[in-house]
């Protein structure tokens, strides 16, 4: 399997929002506790629909949650 | 370990188990010289009836023994697990039928080429739900590697 490419900032936004918890976040964004630990711990990227819902759930723009490497493409 | 998680689980060890019980099976008839069309086609029978009895009946058992352990983790009386499926679900379950498909593909031609190369028909109809077996658990085991290892 190659480097993600696709990273993160969930655990840190989530902290920043009144210490979010997994559960909340995840009922908020129509998903499983379990795909936002997966997503945390850099083993899934989400589609495009569930990444703008997770934005619009901390109220910013989507590149402050995702952000795309692109130098571990070309590794 | 999520509900989906435990389900396919008990799928694995029932299509390990069923495929365990078809094979000893055919050992049995082809050491008790019974190899012929009616105990083959009768086994076909057991085998299909019985992996649809178990998987219903597992899937049931699963939902009743995963929302008594939720309601004794957290004390509550209504428990809510999280038997629904996401978008990861989803994918997970979609790459699991894939890999089910080629496994069983390539099973359907292999027992064929048997019939091709002059073994009878009845080794090809055992071998056809032999590999069918075989794919729904590599299938399984597939997806739990997709939920444990990531994608």
């Amino acid at each position: 399997m190659g480097k993600r490419r696709i990273n993160n900032n969930i655990r840190k936004l989530r902290f920043f929002h009144n210490e979010m918890t997994q559960q909340q976040l995840a009922e908020k964004v129509g998903v499983t506790r379990q795909t936002i630990i997966a997503m945390e711990q850099g083993k899934y990227s989400p589609s495009l629909e569930l990444a703008f819902r997770i934005a619009l759930a901390f109220d910013v723009p989507l590149g402050e949650v995702f952000s795309y490497d692109p130098e571990t493409e070309s590794n | 370990m999520s509900f989906q998680e435990k389900n396919i689980t008990v799928s694995l060890v029932n299509f390990t188990l069923i495929l365990g019980f078809y094979s000893i099976k055919v050992f049995q008839l082809i050491q008790g010289e019974s190899f012929n069309s009616t105990n083959v086609f009768r086994l076909w029978g057991i085998t299909i009836a019985l992996a649809v009895v178990v998987t219903i009946l597992a899937t049931i058992l699963t939902h009743i023994g995963s929302a008594i352990i939720h309601a004794i983790k957290t004390g509550e009386e209504k428990s809510d697990i999280e038997d629904i499926e996401d978008e990861r679900d989803q994918l997970i379950d979609l790459r699991g039928t894939k890999i089910t498909y080629l496994i069983s593909s390539i099973g359907g031609f292999l027992s064929m080429l048997t019939f091709v190369l002059g073994q009878p028909p009845l080794v090809m109809f055992t071998l056809l739900i032999f590999f069918g077996l075989v794919a729904q658990i590599i299938g399984d085991i597939s997806r739990l590697r997709l939920y444990r290892r990531g994608f």
